[in-house]
């Protein structure tokens, strides 16, 4: 039975005995429901791997819906509130065994990468767009260096490598939440950078759209 | 790490060349990327938290057709700005589409 209304829920599966377990019991077949949206093209939805982490996630997501249910404020149907936290719990530990194989990149450099540097412009450019993309190149690692901190810079790095913050944050030792205000910091120390040289992301941008061309 | 190695690090090596462009094209797309993360940062932005808190009624709102960029534009905001939070969107929205 899955027509409940949230009042419903909630007080079924705050009830206890038969009538909690009842209602966990449906919720479970609605999350069961939802969570091939989540496997679908991350995981072979057939394989033992995907089986194990649909009864994981699961489990985990009704713990969950029961250890936060005093915080559900009816402000959407109770199921989707529940399929939000098994996104969550699905994704969290998809990224997980996707990305566990691959290092945060490191920041230290070898010679042969230094030199691969001094040949960043291609011939098929104009000296002039040559020189304007590697001088604005040039400025805004400048920015970089001078603006944020060694953590703020790895933390980007990941990131741009396509880094889910969720990965990079457990391997910084902190959480999604932190990095991403840690981010929002960096990014806006770099945006208000930029504007007192006289320059705005746009303007960057629109020389190296032309690289694109 | 010097600058010259930290532009390196952040925006490709020489193996990434491509054959139509002035620089590789994978330096050029990361610089454009940062320039837009940049161009569409706020000075006030929700966390993940706080826009997890929130995803289930945005997301309803969205599969009825509602206009969520204009009525709960800080979400919209933080979605576009965040590739997992974003993924999760996506994924929610498919679950309540395909179950509607």
């Amino acid at each position: 039975m899955d027509k409940r209304t949230n009042e419903e829920w909630v007080a079924d599966l705050r009830a206890g005995g038969d009538r909690q377990a009842l209602a966990l019991e449906d919720l479970r077949a609605i999350i069961l429901r939802g969570l091939p949206y989540a496997i679908a093209g991350r995981l072979n939805p057939n394989s033992p791997e995907s089986e194990a982490l649909t009864e994981e996630v699961v489990q985990e997501t009704l713990m969950r819906v029961l250890q936060y249910l005093d915080t559900f404020e009816g402000r959407s149907q109770f199921t989707t509130w529940a399929h939000k936290i098994a996104v969550r719990a699905a994704l969290t530990e998809l990224r997980r065994v996707r990305w566990r194989e691959v290092p945060l990149p490191e920041m230290e450099m070898n010679d042969e990468a230094d030199t691969s540097y001094r040949e960043l412009p291609d011939e098929q450019a104009s000296p002039e767009e040559q020189l304007s993309r590697t001088e604005m190149m040039s400025r805004v690692n400048q920015i970089i260096m001078e603006e944020l901190t060694e953590k703020q810079r790895k933390a980007l790095m990941g990131i741009m490598e396509g880094f889910p913050l969720e990965e990079a944050a457990q391997r910084m030792g902190t959480n999604r939440n932190a990095l991403y205000k840690m981010l929002h910091d960096a990014r806006l120390r770099l945006k208000k950078r930029l504007e007192k040289e006289g320059l705005t992301p746009q303007e960057i941008l629109a020389v190296f759209e032309q690289a694109g061309k | 790490m010097n600058i010259k190695q930290f532009i390196l690090r952040i925006f490709g090596s020489k193996k990434q060349k491509t054959a139509s462009v002035g620089m590789p094209a994978s330096q050029s797309k990361k610089m454009q990327k940062m320039m837009a993360m940049l161009s569409n940062t706020r000075e006030v932005e929700l966390t993940c938290d706080e826009v997890f808190a929130l995803l289930d009624q945005f997301t309803e709102l969205a599969a009825q057709g509602e206009d969520v960029r204009k009525l709960m534009p800080l979400v919209q905001q933080h979605l576009d700005m965040c590739e997992d939070c974003r993924e999760e969107y996506r994924v929610l929205e498919s679950i309540l589409n395909a179950t509607a």
